[in-house]
């Protein structure tokens, strides 16, 4: 029968399309939509989920528990044994307040719903995970508490990295708050002091001084002879900009070695100047600037400009200013120690890690981790450059109160001048040893005044407890 | 023949993984064991009688209906054991149901002399429930008997199509060539349109009375779509347009359900809790399934949103079979309406044609409204998804609408090949 067929198959087609549209509302809900999903504060369905799983424990490189899940009688109850510690990175995942740190970022992981193999996968479709994974950390409990004692007190950042896989030893952030305690303590935290639910290392900073091991390379690069001698008065003037001394001291005669250890201004900015913006832009964007970390946690880009993170031009003054990390520059503790650790591994930036191995409950290993390379910043001769000049810094600079005896140390300070009557941030970056180093570090004292005064005592402790565990052979 | 046998053993397949999985997680009580067997023997029983009496017609609509019905009583069970046992007892009537229409109506056309009377039986149905219908979910669509209670709109589906189909047939070609000429258009004349129209406009004022707005959308949209079918004249679709602009706009100032519903569309999160607390849960259950689902029996939306057994038995599906299984329960209604189409194709007579085509737009449209709704592409509707959701009347209704494509299957397999429309030539004579 031949009546209608074209109507039909016409009304056929329309079906056809409609369900395809159909299909496509269910791809924008299940992978498009999925995640922002979830985290509308309207679901529950983390929460219910969470209740009928045992979140995994977070342990650090020897195996100390960080955190653990535990159960009384009261039922489950989450355990921070190192109290306020490695907060606010670890986090916390309470009913009331959600979670945040590392049990958010990593809550797929504590929770058991992150399966690399099929098989793991099909069985936990019909069975459902009853225990999360363990999270096993490169951090360093020894070294954490070293700093965690010296900068107790203060507000500052204290981050450690093995230079040459890119494992973070140490970080710390202060002031913190205690994990075990915060559904009860919660106001008193949130309205206090400081900032503890604030990760200070991934905060940003101006990085005064210590930005000139990246304006470094730029005058590298632009061909001027590191050994040509320049006059330092205390103070210069570039475009009508007067560029000061740290307490107005004139340095005299310095090549480019004595104006990094003396951490001259005026020798920075002078030829910092002539090497033009597009040369310094490109030096700071090879050190990741206006880059995220690839990272386990979201840390800010680190900026040049307050509009632009990696601007194409700066105006010279701002210029002038960014040569020495002043002007709008912000960097986070956390890159600074990055690209601490590049200078140390002869230029090449390893990607940070925090997680070392995830176990599932069975103890299995179902993620290891693996150094891989990050950024290649710098030359093996320009970061051996940076090196003898920080060197230089810790034998006759201003870096020396860091120097250690028997241990070669290269370090650079840096006081860097947050605006206002406040007192300077106190950086200091060092790794150790020189020529061999095991650890690449960046300490930041909040307005702690000078950073051989107040950073480079804390970043001496810690460089010495881990040449320590070293000798012992334990690391 | 061993085709269809392997078709209902992959049916049951499928059936008995299910119930191996919610036994596995123990979420299947003893007691579904004997429930399951007889429909298990229902479904083989049923193929046995179709090779007995030498079935001829579509050999997928009724296994791909009982695929749903299965994936349906799984889901179920899940969701709430005490209401699957009811939907055991309506699956198996609703097979029994089927297999008399199938081979115990002997003419379909013979429905065709009635047409004014499937017209009438349509208002009359809705009047009584308008009259004396209670309101179960904001609907007055519901007739209480006893303890049970039954939805007499699905019974209005079997007699408004059968009306349509055969009004349309008498009157094709009016409709399609027009006796009236405005401007460049040619209208039918009163005459020839008056009764449809009336029937069809008191229908939708009867249902939009008993605030069952999801069925008077369907209905609406189905007696566009078979009008356009049946004339292949554009103008037809083309001025439903405007009147579903109207009519949805009238229906948004007279009701105020209709304000929340939009309101709730438009954003469910900002009342999360209140009336977007249905669509929100909705959305939540399905995004949290993903591409593989939770699992079955790992979902929290069976336990979240309300009416997870009925309008909202897709969603849980989404959630516990992930974009994977829901994707296949979609495809399988695809195939339904595809077949029921292609079989109005092949139909040996226009009414038969008219028929099977308008159950399969019926069922196309069910699907689509509902789907959409609980995916929030358009605003909630509450319908039940056909064979899959909970409820004894539109399982019933369905399988008769199944029972009514497949004889016209069956028969028009007979009269292929130049035999006389209207003789009837098989194994009946």
């Amino acid at each position: 029968m031949v009546f209608m067929n074209s109507g039909i198959r016409k009304i056929a087609l329309i079906f056809v399309f409609s369900f395809v549209f159909l299909s496509f509302g269910l791809v924008y809900w299940q992978v498009i939509r999925a995640d922002t999903m979830l985290d509308n504060p309207a679901n529950r369905r983390a929460v219910l989920l969470e209740k009928r799983i045992k979140r995994g424990g977070i342990y650090d490189r020897n195996g100390i528990v960080l955190a653990q899940t535990k159960q009384t009688e009261k039922g489950r109850v989450r355990e921070y044994p190192q109290k306020d510690m490695f907060q606010p990175l670890l986090g916390y995942a309470t009913l009331q307040y959600g979670s945040t740190g590392l049990e958010a970022a990593e809550a797929a992981n504590l929770l058991g719903m992150k399966e690399k193999s099929l098989v793991r996968k099909i069985q936990n479709t019909f069975e459902l995970p009853r225990e999360g994974n363990d999270l096993i950390l490169t951090l360093d409990t020894r070294l954490q508490e070293v700093a965690y004692q010296k900068l107790k007190g203060r507000a500052g950042a204290v981050v450690a990295l093995d230079p040459r896989n890119g494992e973070v030893l140490v970080l710390l952030s202060q002031p913190s708050f205690d994990g075990n305690t915060i559904v009860a303590d919660w106001n008193e935290v949130v309205n206090s002091k400081g900032s503890p639910m604030l990760n200070h290392a991934f905060a940003k900073y101006p990085p005064g001084s210590i930005m000139k091991v990246v304006t470094s390379v730029a005058i590298f690069r632009s061909g001027f002879d590191t050994t040509d001698l320049y006059h330092c008065q205390g103070t210069t003037v570039i475009n009508g900009q007067t560029i000061i001394e740290q307490n107005h001291k004139a340095h005299g005669w310095v090549n480019y070695d004595l104006a990094l250890a003396y951490s001259c201004n005026n020798y920075f900015a002078e030829y910092g100047v002539k090497t033009g913006d597009k040369s310094f832009l490109q030096a700071a964007a090879g050190f990741g600037f206006g880059q995220s970390i690839p990272f386990d946690i979201e840390i800010p880009r680190s900026s040049i400009t307050r509009d632009d993170p990696l601007p194409d031009k700066l105006n010279l003054n701002l210029f002038a200013a960014s040569t020495f990390g002043q002007g709008q520059v912000m960097v986070s503790p956390f890159h600074m120690a990055l690209i601490t650790a590049g200078v140390a591994n002869k230029g090449k930036i390893m990607t940070p890690h925090l997680i070392d191995r995830v176990l599932d409950s069975q103890q299995n290993i179902i993620y290891n981790s693996k150094p891989e390379v990050w950024l290649e910043a710098l030359s093996v001769e320009e970061a051996e450059k940076i090196k003898d000049a920080m060197v230089l810094a810790v034998n006759q600079g201003t870096a020396a109160p860091g120097a250690i005896p028997g241990v070669q140390i290269a370090a650079k300070t840096g006081s860097a001048e947050p605006g206002g009557d406040q007192n300077t941030h106190a950086w200091y970056i060092a790794f150790a040893p020189a020529d061999n180093p095991i650890i690449a570090l960046a300490v930041l004292v909040e307005n702690g005044g000078t950073g051989g005064g107040a950073a480079a005592p804390i970043a001496k402790a810690v460089i010495e407890k881990a040449l320590e565990l070293k000798e012992g052979g334990n690391q | 023949m061993l085709n269809s046998f392997s078709l209902r053993f992959l049916t049951l397949a499928i059936f008995w993984i299910g119930l191996l999985v919610l036994k596995l997680i123990n979420m299947l009580e003893s007691h579904f064991l004997p429930l399951a067997v007889v429909f298990s023997v229902l479904i083989l029983l049923g193929t046995a009688l179709e090779i007995f009496l030498g079935y001829a017609g579509d050999r997928y609509l009724l296994s791909v209906a009982e695929t749903l019905l299965a994936i349906g009583l799984v889901l179920l069970i899940r969701i709430n054991p005490s209401l699957a046992e009811d939907q055991f007892i309506w699956a198996n009537l609703g097979l029994v149901v089927f297999y008399i229409v199938l081979f115990g109506l002997r003419d379909y056309r013979k429905l065709e002399q009635y047409q004014y009377i499937w017209g009438l039986a349509a208002l009359v149905l809705l009047l009584i429930t308008l009259l004396f219908g209670v309101n179960i979910h904001g609907a007055t669509s519901w007739i209480k008997i006893g303890s049970r209670s039954f939805q007499p709109e699905e019974l209005v589906k079997v007699v408004l199509l059968l009306f349509m189909s055969a009004y349309l047939n008498n009157n094709q070609e009016l409709l399609r060539v027009g006796t009236i000429q405005v401007g460049r258009i040619s209208l039918p004349d009163r005459k020839t349109l008056g009764p449809f129209a009336f029937i069809c406009l008191i229908v939708l004022a009867l249902l939009a009375a008993q605030k069952s707005l999801g069925t008077a959308l369907v209905f609406f949209l189905l007696m566009v779509f078979i009008v356009y079918m049946v004339t292949e004249r554009l103008f037809y679709l083309v001025t439903s347009v405007p009147l579903v602009v109207l009519m949805g706009t009238a229906g948004y100032i007279l009701f105020d359900h209709v304000k929340i519903r939009v309101a709730t569309w438009l954003n469910p999160w900002l009342d999360s809790t209140g009336g977007g607390f249905q669509i929100a849960q909705s959305i939540f259950a399905i995004s949290g399934g993903r591409l593989l689902g939770t699992g079955l029996g790992n979902g929290i939306g069976a336990y979240q949103i309300p009416l997870a057994e009925s309008d909202f038995i897709f969603s849980v599906m989404a959630e516990e079979l992930g974009f994977f299984g829901a994707m296949a329960v979609i495809t399988l209604f695809l195939v339904l309406v595809l077949r029921a189409l292609a079989i109005g194709i092949k139909a040996s007579d226009r009414f038969g044609q008219i028929l099977a085509s308008g159950i399969g737009i019926l069922i196309g449209l069910e699907v689509l409204i509902i789907l959409a709704g609980v995916t929030k592409m358009l605003p909630l509707t509450g319908l039940p998804l056909p064979w899959v959701s909970y409820g004894g009347s539109s399982l019933i209704i369905h399988f008769l609408l199944l029972g009514l494509v497949t004889n016209i299957s069956h028969n028009s397999a007979f009269s292929m090949s130049g035999v006389r429309v209207g003789k009837r030539v098989g194994i009946y004579e």
